[in-house]
């Protein structure tokens, strides 16, 4: 791929620098994240350590998102189902049968057992997944808006489920007793497997072809393109890496409630996707950062802010408020978002943008020609 | 499996033939196509032209799977694929143009031909391969890598008929490629017409208004008006017949230049 | 039982209206923009919360609510519409070129922008209103005990829709509105004022939520700064069901919504009818896959090859 490259011996050296720079956009993506981690964790201030993690799982929640949205195209509204049910998996599998018998009433299999918190963690990632093959086979032939739609009224449908289903959620009520264990380090694993796992997607023929139909469906089609199956491809990964967020949240808050996982968490989803930009992996992962900051500096002047012995204090609210505000001037002015489409840039030489799955050489201006 | 299910021994030899018998459309009232028989072989060039709004497009539609023809069948290679899905007749051979180009915007250039390629079953990186030699052959290496939104109208249509033809057709079906090109860029067009049946051990459906083009590449033409088949022949019969005379002269058609 | 049929029927006609009203007001702009306004619900609950002074104070004090009757329609009528008008200018005409899932994530985050503006000033504890309580009174029709304000709602919206279809096929701008639905680039190029036509569209849509909010808090007495989001998705879920861009298919969508509601309410046993919201959305999901246009089809929606 490289010109360069070519004039070199092709030693190890010069092979391991490719590989590095395949994967330069997760390498960097991931080392930003652990540096990060290291940092908090050297200054050894626990509140701060809790924030990173939330928004360590917020970014394997975005990054499953992207995987679907990015490449598809279709805005999908319905995915906090997925974390929905992977929380609840999560709670099901690893709660003590003690604990358990205090708000839930289930099968024996489950009311009495208390499974290894790892493979858990998969099952209950994979189970999401397997709901998101079994709706997506009807839900992704349907057109972008209408797709959308639909997998809104999935997530209404399992939300008012599991809103009413006592026995196994506790209802309106929050589900305490999971055991806690996710921690920075934790999060930080599955943030990067979910960085590294989204790249190598996008990378592959599956990736690019749906990319193709997000540019124009008909011509994806003349070009032998299944849109339904691809669609539904991306959606099962996707759905995998968002119930696991799920998972995740239930063992770091040790606690569940339906209610959290409805339109406050889809809309700050889709918010950190939409402004870090939608078409590209960095862009989802700029997106949590930059709203989590955001969103972690109003909370701090909506507890109070001291300025000169006087204290401001914003109303609650003010956060959604002004994410809000955000959203909708990130979406006039510049509707691809903070990164528009771009992955991380190589620094050393080649006048390329890296484009999520390729990169494209980059041209001075010109006037254009004839036509 | 939709790719087995179109291999067969006449894929890409001679004895290959895309076939629609009998084609009738109609939409709530309107016919757009009333019994067309047409017949192309392999490594044929073959012209589609009529008037403005004959049914050429539509016509293109139902051989690509586009458009459900109301009666009629379509044959590949002898294997009726009437009413399959556009994506499985590009697996299986057939590729096409459109009128309005229809670029993956976003993509670059060898991206574009990379999935079609992809389209027909290859790994990406055969894919790839493809997609470079195509652009080599059409003399659009330079600008391979840059972005398909940034290029002017005729390179746009330049690349999408290497899309179409990085699916190693057994039939490309051009859907008015010479539209908007000045004289240059039409004499381009017709060397890289010409030299594709060969390269390609494929045969060329063509439509188009520009007659120039048409005469010049065409082996044979089949003209249409009002969706009904009113002639078929060489270049040279089609010129010289009163019937297409007649039906250029009488419609609203400016476009035709002989 | 036949008492209890018709009480059920009149039920579900009248939130039928109510459903039928929200959709027709989001079937409006989405005729002209393409837009799904999300917020629509909360135009409707900023209607219901101009009733009272701006006070996070849990009782809550009637402003406008207190005016008689026709000042108060009118009045909260003109808020609406101003609403209406300025999400239009700064939030929607900036974007008018915008793919349809851009658009419905602005609307979503307008929604959320209104909700929680209002969940400051008020303060986010439901707060109980009386509003013309009388309404709730029944009348006697033969045997049949009818709540007025049934009658009042469905009156309305029948009074309402005609007054819409009149508006639609006699006037100048109306007939302006159907042809930008139809084609907005070719009802431009005839001479429709785009601006003019799309604000007109929103103005209406103000109206009718600001309608909605009047009857739906005459009903129940409540204002809470999340009321609009079951209106919006049950109005939603009817815009898809009747036909995304027709309106006749937004009312009848209203309509099919409402008396599922109602029915669901009604036949499903006792422990499965805390779920008829979930039923609901199971009805929307069947009615994308088997038909996905809608019950009524729009020809403008399909896409030329």
């Amino acid at each position: 791929m490289s010109d360069a490259a070519m004039d070199r011996p092709d030693t190890a050296a010069v092979r391991m620098v490719a590989v590095i720079r395949f994967f330069w956009t997760p390498i960097v993506l991931s080392l930003f994240a652990l540096a990060v981690v290291v940092i908090v964790w050297a200054s050894g201030d626990g509140v701060i350590a809790r924030t990173i993690t939330d928004a360590l799982i917020r970014t394997v929640l975005v990054i499953g998102l992207y995987i679907f949205i990015g490449n598809s195209g279709v805005l999908a509204f319905g995915h906090i189902a997925f974390m929905l049910i992977g929380g609840y998996a999560a709670a099901w599998f690893t709660m003590s049968p003690f604990k358990k018998s205090f708000a839930l009433d289930l099968p024996p299999i489950l009311a009495n057992n208390e499974f290894p918190l790892f493979p858990s963690a998969i099952v209950a990632g994979l189970l999401p997944a397997l709901v998101a093959a079994i709706v997506g086979i009807p839900i992704m032939r349907l057109s972008g808006i209408a797709a959308s739609i639909a997998t809104f009224a999935v997530l209404a449908i399992f939300y008012t489920v599991y809103s009413n289903w006592d026995s196994w959620t506790f209802g309106a009520s929050t589900l305490v007793g999971i055991p806690i264990y996710v921690n920075m380090w934790i999060a930080l694993a599955w943030a990067v497997f979910a960085m590294f796992v989204a790249y190598i997607y996008q990378q592959t023929k599956f990736g690019l072809a749906l990319r193709a139909t997000r540019e124009d469906p008909v011509a994806a089609r003349a070009a032998g393109i299944n849109i339904s199956a691809q669609r539904l491809i991306a959606f099962v990964v996707s759905a995998f890496f968002m119930g696991i967020a799920g998972v995740l949240q239930a063992h770091f808050l040790g606690s569940l409630i339906v209610n959290g996982f409805w339109l406050g968490i889809t809309f700050l989803s889709l918010a950190m996707l939409i402004i870090g930009g939608q078409r590209s992996l960095t862009g989802a992962v700029v997106g949590v950062t930059v709203v989590s900051t955001i969103v972690e500096l109003l909370r701090q002047v909506e507890a109070g802010v001291e300025v000169g012995g006087i204290t401001f204090e914003l109303p609650g609210g003010f956060q959604e408020l002004g994410l809000a505000v955000l959203m909708i001037v990130i979406l006039i002015y510049r509707p691809a978002g903070i990164m528009g489409g771009l992955e991380v840039p190589w620094p050393f030489g080649g006048n390329r943008r890296v484009l999520a799955g390729g990169f494209t050489i980059v041209r001075a201006e010109r006037a254009p020609a004839g036509e | 499996m939709a790719q087995t299910a179109l291999q067969s021994s006449v894929a890409n030899t001679p004895d290959d033939k895309l076939e629609a018998f009998d084609i009738s459309v109609d939409f709530e009232g309107l016919t757009a196509i009333d019994n067309v028989t047409i017949a192309m072989k392999n490594k044929e060039i073959f012209g589609l032209i009529g008037p403005n709004g004959a049914g050429k497009t539509t016509l293109v539609n139902v051989l690509t799977g586009f458009q459900k023809p109301t009666q009629g069948r379509v044959m590949l290679g002898g294997k009726d694929i009437t009413g399959w899905a556009p994506h499985k007749l590009g697996r299986g051979g057939l590729a096409r143009t459109f009128q309005a180009v229809r670029l993956f915007r976003d993509l670059p250039v060898v991206e574009n031909l990379e999935v079609a390629a992809v389209g027909t079953g290859l790994g990406r990186r055969e894919a790839s391969k493809r997609a470079l030699d195509i652009l080599k052959w059409m003399d659009f290496e330079e600008k391979a890598f840059d972005q398909a939104d940034t290029l002017p109208y005729g390179e746009e249509r330049r690349v999408g008929i290497g899309r179409a033809l990085a699916m190693s057709p057994r039939f490309v079906l051009l859907d008015e490629p010479a539209a908007g090109l000045s004289d240059a860029e039409c004499d381009d067009l017709m060397s890289v017409i010409s030299r594709v049946p060969d390269r390609f051990e494929c045969g060329v459906l063509l439509i188009e208004h520009n007659m120039r083009v048409i005469m010049g590449v065409c082996h044979r033409i089949h003209v249409i008006d009002s969706g009904k088949t009113i002639a078929e022949g060489t270049p040279d019969e089609i010129q010289a017949n009163p019937e297409v005379i007649r039906a250029y002269l009488g419609s609203k058609s400016e476009e035709s230049r002989a | 039982m036949l008492q209890t049929i018709i009480q059920n029927a009149v039920d579900a006609i009248s939130l039928g209206s109510l459903f039928a009203l929200t959709a027709l007001g989001i079937g409006l702009i989405f005729g002209v923009m393409r837009l799904i306004n999300f917020a629509h619900g909360d135009f409707i609950m900023v209607g219901a919360y101009a009733l009272i002074v701006p006070s996070a104070a849990d009782a809550a004090m009637m402003f406008i609510g207190a005016w008689p009757a026709p000042i108060l329609v009118i009045s909260i009528i003109s808020v609406l519409i101003v609403l209406a008008l300025a999400s239009e200018r700064v939030a929607f005409r900036p974007l008018r070129t915008a793919d349809p899932s851009i658009l419905l994530i602005t609307s979503f985050a307008l929604s959320f922008f209104l909700q929680n503006l209002v969940l400051m000033v008020y303060s986010g504890r439901p707060k109980g209103i009386p509003l013309w309580p009388n309404l709730i009174q029944p009348v006697l029709v033969g045997d049949i005990r009818i709540p007025q304000l049934h009658i009042i709602t469905i009156s309305v919206t029948l009074g309402l829709l005609a007054l819409l279809v009149l508006f639609l096929k006699r006037t100048a701008i109306g007939i302006q509105m159907r042809a930008a639905s139809e084609d907005f680039q070719m009802a431009q190029l005839l001479g429709v004022r785009g601006n003019r036509v799309i604000a007109v569209a929103f103005a209406i849509s103000g109206l009718l939520a600001a309608v909605v909010a009047l009857l739906f808090v005459a009903q129940t007495g409540t204002l809470s700064y999340k009321m609009g989001v079951p209106l919006v998705l049950f109005a939603f879920v009817a815009t898809v069901v009747g036909g995304m861009g027709s309106l006749s298919g937004a009312v009848l969508g209203g309509f099919v919504v409402g008396i599922a509601s109602v029915v669901f309410q009604a036949i499903l046993p006792a422990d499965m009818r805390l779920n008829d919201d979930a039923w609901v959305f199971g009805l929307i999901l069947l009615i994308l896959l088997v038909r996905p246009t809608g019950l009524v089809a729009v020809k403008a929606l399909q896409e030329r090859v």
